[in-house]
């Protein structure tokens, strides 16, 4: 099904997506826009897609070997898998945070400025951008009397914040989230909730969760995915109550906490 | 984990001994390396050689100064170890990281392969093919192009090639499957979350492998520099032939010097039926030893895990 | 032009992916020519070899007849038959030995040791593995030699080089031992087996292919040792040898010919003896990784 706008005001347009192994297609023609300022929660049962579809966002889903992918994803209305396009550059403004905290371990400062660095930023102004990020995930507070402590010392769910403040860093205009509270205890996991409704006054979030119940508490919007096909898509109160596809329902009803 | 039933109580020394028994076979490597270690001491009498012993003189039957060999064993190890760690990191960034899987499968254990060859099969190439090599192409161009740079001028190259080039040269061949296996290894423990993090925040592959994956795995490399010497440092027969052993010190690059564990190897024949001789060779040996066994223990100490057995001498 | 704007704020799209300033452009071509140049380090390792075994190839096989591996006559100076014969006998006897201290130690430390005792035995075995061969061979001489009395002979270099390759087959023991799979084990033990029988019955099936692969290392590795051997024993050709005789090795008939003038049929033997070696060598790793290869898919499939 498609779900795109025709105002052209999408930030990332993705335009009959397919995703195929030499057996069997893991993403199956799928078009989904994303508009400014949103929270998109991609979900769907295990093994419809959904981490497929959102590493193809940021051309993360090519370090798989033996995948091709076909269609086009439009980021601002350039194509992102356009041949002359190095992956590297796309993801500097479409950021992603995994599933577990994955801090570099080296100091809090360096894991923030890691992006900032590569590209070359002089050093007044990556001092600036961590503490944009740490502010932005809620995390300057805590760390901004040390900011040379290790990562590592941080406990989980500060890791993960810092993972998003390193992300935010390089001033993405799209955040992509793989199940960032799966591994984190509920205390943190409500911190990092806070943290996505915060940001999606400014950024694109595009969430993948498991937690039905997350989706409706952080997103807008909830794209349905099963075996590869986008099945549903809508604002996200519409979809969880009055869903239409008799896929999603059992879906919702099976997963709803 | 080695929780074992408890023995019959048929007889109460019968069960002791039943308890017992089981435990001396696993003490064995350690009455090895106690008995090596205490038959140098003993055939070497702790003879006071005074000071002397660590002096810069060897000459039979009068002077036993072991500080040349200790210094060639260096002088011919440490730049092994430097173009085995600089080569063995290239090959492994690239096999971890640029090669597809499906030539790394096969060149890999190629790599392997260099360690599998005897030393004397190195060493006999080495002085009938490479010495000659370097004796009448390699050396003569340095020496003439590079002559300038102090170490690389002075006394002209051997014509027969033998000296620290070629010897540093097999020496790093033997020493590089080591230091690519373990580096290599480091690289692999790298959590494929980490990795992709790093890409994810738009860093390109090598910049990935150099500010993520070589800090994580810094002590693996670190442990191949320490194993990759030790395996250098110890080599024995291949050095033997293909370094015009002496007991001095090389006035230039392409000069030769000898190693302990050469020296040990070529000496101990003449040295037959002279006590003192003999002990100096054993005092030489249990520095040899534990020179070895110190940077062994260190490398090993820097990864928590046991190390593959694949490669000899590993 | 986008190289115009600072790629640092690039803002729409074309700015972005195309970005062509020189940090970017250098970025991305570093990683592109490193991705070239670093494979190219593998033909550091490559070519030496092939070198070398085209080199001991090409002088060996002119020279070659099949009377060079047969002929046992010890006045024969293009003869290898008593060489082969005699490290035969010392490499059997060796291993029988190095099996015999190995396998019993690597299994006790696997399945009777605590860890702590474990590790420190591990320890002392790695560092065994570790030390010099001229050592070995230094402690060979002093004990076998001249303290036990043998004098240069079969029985000090078997006995050494015995020794020498102990620690391999204990490791390997251990190891073959220690991997046994949980379930297994404790099935065992809990349907009431004692040791003996745990380790002779359960554990020694599914051990057994590593611990012969073990062994073939071994092996492999012990064969291509010169300084145990040949500081121990000497090249001698008193035939037919006696256990207390000196004999001949094969490293040790090119450790004492490869000095010979070029053309030479000393020179030639050596070169005989090298490959030879190195057929015995590679044979011995083949076989190797054809084990390992079947065990793996055994082992898999004992284990769920």
């Amino acid at each position: 099904m498609n779900a795109t706008a025709n105002d052209g005001s999408a930030v990332v347009s993705v335009q009959h997506l397919t995703v195929r192994t030499k057996q069997k297609k893991l993403i199956d023609d799928l078009s989904l826009d994303f508009g400014p300022s949103s929270l998109t929660a991609v979900v769907g049962p295990s093994g419809c897609g959904k981490t497929t579809f959102v590493r193809s966002l940021n051309r993360m889903v090519e370090l798989t070997p033996g995948l091709k992918v076909e269609g086009a994803i439009l980021y601002l209305g350039q194509n992102i898998y356009d041949p002359r396009v190095n992956p590297v550059m796309v993801r500097r403004r479409i950021g992603m945070v995994f599933q577990r905290p994955t801090v570099f371990p080296t100091s809090i400062f360096e894991n923030a400025a890691f992006g900032l660095r590569l590209v070359g930023e002089e050093i007044r102004e990556i001092e600036r951008q961590v503490e944009e990020g740490l502010r932005r995930s809620g995390l300057w507070d805590e760390v901004k009397d040390d900011l040379d402590r290790p990562a590592l010392s941080l406990s989980g769910g500060q890791q993960q914040r810092l993972c998003i403040a390193r992300a935010l860093a390089t001033q993405p205009r799209v955040l992509l989230l793989d199940e960032p509270t799966s591994a984190l205890d509920p205390a943190a996991t409500q911190r990092v909730e806070a943290t996505m409704q915060r940001l999606k006054e400014d950024y694109v979030l595009v969430l993948v969760t498991h937690n039905v119940s997350q989706a409706a508490r952080v997103s807008d919007r909830i794209a349905v995915l099963h075996t590869g096909h986008l099945i549903e898509v809508g604002p996200t109160a519409e979809v969880l109550e009055r869903p239409r596809n008799p896929l999603t329902a059992e879906f919702i009803t099976g997963r709803f906490s | 984990m080695n929780a074992t039933p408890t023995a019959p109580r048929h007889r109460a020394y019968g069960a002791t001994i039943g308890r017992i028994v089981p435990f001396v076979p696993a003490l064995i490597p350690m009455a090895i390396l106690v008995g090596i270690v205490v038959e140098l001491l003993i055939s070497s009498k702790l003879t006071n050689f005074g000071w002397g012993f660590w002096g810069s003189i060897w000459d039979p039957p009068s002077q036993w100064g072991i500080a040349v060999f200790i210094a060639g064993s260096f002088l011919t190890a440490l730049p092994a170890l430097f173009f085995a760690m600089a080569i063995g990191l290239g090959i492994a960034i690239a096999s971890t990281t640029y090669l597809p899987g499906w030539i790394t499968r096969w060149l890999d254990p190629f790599v392997d392969l260099l360690a599998g060859i005897p030393s004397i099969v190195y060493g006999i190439w080495g002085y009938l093919l490479v010495a000659p090599f370097f004796g009448s192409v390699i050396n003569p161009a340095l020496y003439a192009h590079i002559g300038f740079i102090p170490g690389f001028g002075g006394l002209a190259p051997r014509a027969d090639g033998l000296g620290l080039p070629v010897g540093v040269f097999i020496l790093t061949l033997m020493a590089l499957p080591i230091t690519t296996l373990l580096i290599r290894d480091a690289l692999r423990s790298v959590p494929r979350d980490l990795w992709e993090a790093g890409l994810g925040l738009g860093a390109t592959r090598w910049e990935t492998v150099r500010h993520v994956a070589i800090p994580y795995g810094s002590r693996g490399i670190l442990s191949a520099a320490f194993l990759g010497f030790g395996r250098a440092f110890g080599e024995t027969v291949a050095i033997a032939m293909v370094l015009n052993v002496v007991a001095s010190y090389p006035t230039n690059v392409y000069g030769s010097t000898g190693t302990m564990a050469a020296e040990m190897f070529l000496s101990l024949d003449s040295a037959f039926g002279n006590t003192q001789w003999l002990a100096a060779l054993s005092e030489m040996a249990l520095v040899l030893l534990a020179i070895s066994l110190a940077v062994n223990i260190i490398g090993r100490r820097l990864v928590a895990r046991i190390v593959t057995y694949e490669v000899p001498g590993l | 032009m986008a190289s115009a704007v600072n790629h640092l704020r690039a803002e729409t799209a074309e700015e972005l992916l195309f970005d062509r300033s020189f940090r970017t452009r250098w970025r991305l071509g570093f990683d592109k020519a490193i991705g070239w140049v670093l494979p190219l380090l593998f033909l550091v390792a490559i070519i030496p070899i092939l070198d070398l075994v085209y080199y001991i190839a090409s002088q060996a096989l002119p020279t070659f007849t099949w009377t060079v591996l047969t002929s046992t006559n010890p006045y024969d100076p293009d003869a290898l038959g008593v060489p082969i014969e005699t490290t035969a006998a010392i490499m059997l006897f060796a291993i029988a030995l190095a099996v015999l201290l190995g396998l019993f130690g690597g299994v006790a430390t696997a399945e009777f040791l605590p860890e702590r005792a474990a590790g420190w035995v591990r320890m002392a075995a790695n560092m065994l593995v570790g030390t010099p061969s001229v050592v070995l061979g230094y402690f060979g001489y002093f004990l076998f030699v001249i303290t036990f009395g043998w004098g240069l002979s079969f029985i000090a270099g078997s006995v050494t080089l015995a020794f020498f390759m102990t620690p391999y087959i204990f490791r390997i023991s251990d190891l073959a031992y220690s991997s046994i799979p949980r379930p297994i084990r404790e099935a065992a033990y809990g349907s009431g087996a004692r040791p003996y029988q745990y380790v002779l019955r359960v554990g020694a099936p599914i051990a057994f292919p590593q611990i012969l692969n073990g062994v073939f290392l071994a092996l492999a590795i012990g064969v291509g040792e010169t300084a145990p051997i040949v500081l121990t024993t000497t090249q001698s050709v008193i035939f037919p040898p006696t256990i207390y005789s000196p004999v001949t090795f094969l490293t040790g008939t090119i450790w004492e010919n490869f000095s010979q003038p070029a053309g030479s049929p000393s020179l030639s033997l050596a070169f005989q003896a090298a490959l030879l070696l190195m057929v015995v060598v590679v044979a011995l790793n083949i076989l190797v990784r054809v084990i390992s290869a079947r065990y793996q898919k055994r082992l898999e499939g004992l284990y769920q």
